[in-house]
Parts: structure tokens; C-alpha cells; sequence
């Protein structure tokens, strides 16, 4: 793929969300469904990749950019992924106080939800290529469980998984 | 973003807490990834367009780096038996943080019928049209943010002086 053509395809994904895996339903639709350059698990890898190291959520995106077309690939999804970013300076230069304007708070909450059940209907397919057994479908339950209900930094929660995977073939 | 305030406005000083809150503010209004847009609202606080271009490249060139050695270390592996099976895992308990996400997102608004009727109508409906009907993203997050506008939350009722 044109490194260009993936970068508006994340740079159009960044700007439609504000939550790192919010972009997630977009890349699906864009890299699974619509040019089927990605498979499934391919992008649960990227998530994956992107989750166990250090840094923002939205990092997946890198991977993604790889995946599909090696170090070119990768450059155009990390320059769409910091893009956005500085659309922060024209808005802290015009916006100001404005952010508390309850149809701009309106408008961001209505994008949040309608992410979050774009991000359910993504994640359907994803859940089903990563259970495989009893074992998978009770780490991601609780892997569901831990990540809601406490602190525990998703990071761990990887490590843990791995070891569990792992203790899980040689026993 | 809560330790790089503490350390930027309480301890170094670079910057006001009115500067942070407005960061803050506008960070979480920025599309994409709001930490990334937080610290170039920072950088551009402390050094103007200098500081917002190496705030943003500080935290995301070394990571995103390590990301694709992290892919490469997962594919090298994918054929050893043990290590597909701590990878089966570990995909696993990333589509359980996939839930998670979408409760985090949704879960604050439950909260009285008209804020509970409300998320269930925007991110429900969202879930059906993308799942049933295979609606493509962009105008279904269009619709879920009108409808975001033109649903706000009703007034706080008036104090009654009189008490009565």
C-alpha cells in the first residue's frame, strides 16, 4: 500500500476518536473488511505489541502501519498518530475557555459513546479469533475484570497472561 | 498527565496550575490520543512550537520504536509451542482489555434514567448499526454526536427561597 493512502486512513481514524483503542473500528473497517491487507489476528498482535512496552495507548497504530508495509508504513502511522496532536496549539490559542461549553461537552460525550459501541462491535470478532478454549476465555474474562474493577496497570496484566499461556504448556 | 502536572507546575515550576488545567482541557477535547496532545499543549506552554514538537517526540519515537522490536520478538516466536501459547494468552486478556475500554467508556454515564437512556441510545445504537447493519464508522460517530448536542442534561432544579 501507498505509505500516503495509510496515512490518511490513520490520520482519519486518529481525528474520529479520543481514546487510544477508540481508532480501533475505523482501522478494522479500513485494513480488515474494506482492503483485507490485515487479518484479525494481525491486529490483535498490534494491540498486543503496542500494550506491552512503555508509552500512550494509541501506539498500536505503529504497528499497524508496519504490519502493513514495513518501516515506510510504520513512519506514516506514527506521523498520523502525533498529527492530531498538535491541533491542541490553534485550539489552546482560540478555544480557551470554550471547552466547558456544554454543546462542545455534548458533542465530545456523544462521540464517546458512539466509539464505545463501534469499539463493542469491533471487538466481537476479535474476542472470537482470541478465545480459543476454556484457558483463553478465562483469561479474557478476567483480564476484563482486573482492567475494570481495579488499578492494575495493563502492562502486568500482559506479563501475567504470557505466564500464564506459558505455564499452561508446559504443565 | 496527574504526575507530569505535579511535576511540571509543582516541583520545576515551568508552568501555572491555570496553564495545566487549560491543557488538560483542551487535551481532552483534541481528537486522537489525549496524552500525546497534552504534552504538546505543555511543550508549547514552556517553549512555543520547539517544545511541542520534542514533547510529542519524547514520548512517542522511543516507544513506538520498542513497539515494532516487541512484534518482531512476537513473530520470531510465533512457531515455538511455548511461547504460541503464552501469545495465545496474551491476545486473550488484550480482547478482555478491549471490553474493559468500552466499559470505561460507557460506565460513568450510567447514572440516572434521562444520562442512562442516553448512553444506551447512542452507544447501543452505535453497536447495531456497525454490527448489524455494517454501517461504516464515519457517519455513525456523525449521528452519535448530534445526537450528543441536541441531548443535554436537563437544568438543576431551582432552589426555592421561600423554602416552600
Amino acid at each position: 500500500m501507498n505509505p500516503l493512502v495509510i496515512y490518511l486512513l490513520l490520520l482519519k481514524a486518529s481525528l474520529t476518536s479520543f481514546s487510544g483503542l477508540g481508532s480501533l473500528p475505523m482501522i478494522r473497517n479500513d485494513f480488515v473488511i474494506e482492503r483485507h491487507v490485515l487479518t484479525d489476528r494481525q491486529v490483535n498482535m498490534a494491540v498486543v505489541a503496542g500494550r506491552t512496552g512503555p508509552g500512550p495507548f494509541g501506539l498500536y497504530l505503529v504497528v499497524i502501519g508496519y504490519q502493513v508495509d514495513g518501516i515506510p508504513g510504520g513512519i506514516a502511522e506514527f506521523l498520523a498518530l502525533i498529527t492530531p496532536a498538535f491541533l491542541v496549539l490553534p485550539m489552546m490559542h482560540w478555544l480557551g475557555k470554550r471547552a466547558d461549553n456544554p454543546r462542545i461537552r455534548g458533542a465530545i460525550r456523544g462521540l464517546l459513546l458512539g466509539s464505545a459501541g463501534l469499539l463493542a462491535a469491533a471487538s466481537v470478532p476479535l474476542s472470537r479469533d482470541a478465545i480459543t478454549g476454556k484457558l483463553s476465555l478465562a483469561i479474557m474474562v478476567a483480564s476484563f475484570a482486573l482492567l475494570s474493577f481495579t488499578k492494575l496497570e495493563s502492562a502486568w496484566l500482559m506479563v501475567g497472561a504470557a505466564a500464564i499461556g506459558l505455564a499452561a504448556k508446559l504443565f | 498527565m496527574a504526575v507530569l502536572g505535579r511535576e511540571l507546575a509543582d516541583r520545576l515550576g515551568w508552568i501555572t496550575p491555570e496553564d495545566y488545567a487549560l491543557a488538560f482541557a483542551i487535551a481532552r477535547v483534541t481528537p486522537g490520543t489525549n496524552i500525546i496532545a497534552f504534552c504538546a499543549a505543555v511543550g508549547w506552554q514552556v517553549l512555543r512550537f520547539t517544545g511541542a514538537l520534542a514533547a510529542v517526540l519524547a514520548l512517542t519515537a522511543p516507544t513506538a520504536v520498542l513497539s515494532v522490536f516487541i512484534l518482531k520478538l512476537l513473530e520470531s516466536g510465533s512457531e515455538h509451542p511455548f511461547l504460541m501459547g503464552a501469545i495465545a494468552a496474551t491476545v486473550a486478556a488484550v480482547s478482555g482489555m478491549m471490553w474493559s475500554i468500552v466499559w470505561m467508556l460507557v460506565g460513568p454515564h450510567f447514572k440516572g434514567i434521562n444520562k442512562s437512556s442516553r448512553a444506551v441510545i447512542i452507544a447501543g445504537g452505535s453497536f447495531v448499526a456497525s454490527w448489524m447493519f455494517n454501517i461504516t464508522p464515519v457517519p455513525i460517530l456523525g449521528i452519535a454526536t448530534l445526537i450528543g448536542v441536541l441531548w443535554q442534561d436537563p437544568p438543576p432544579p431551582k432552589k426555592d427561597d421561600a423554602g416552600a
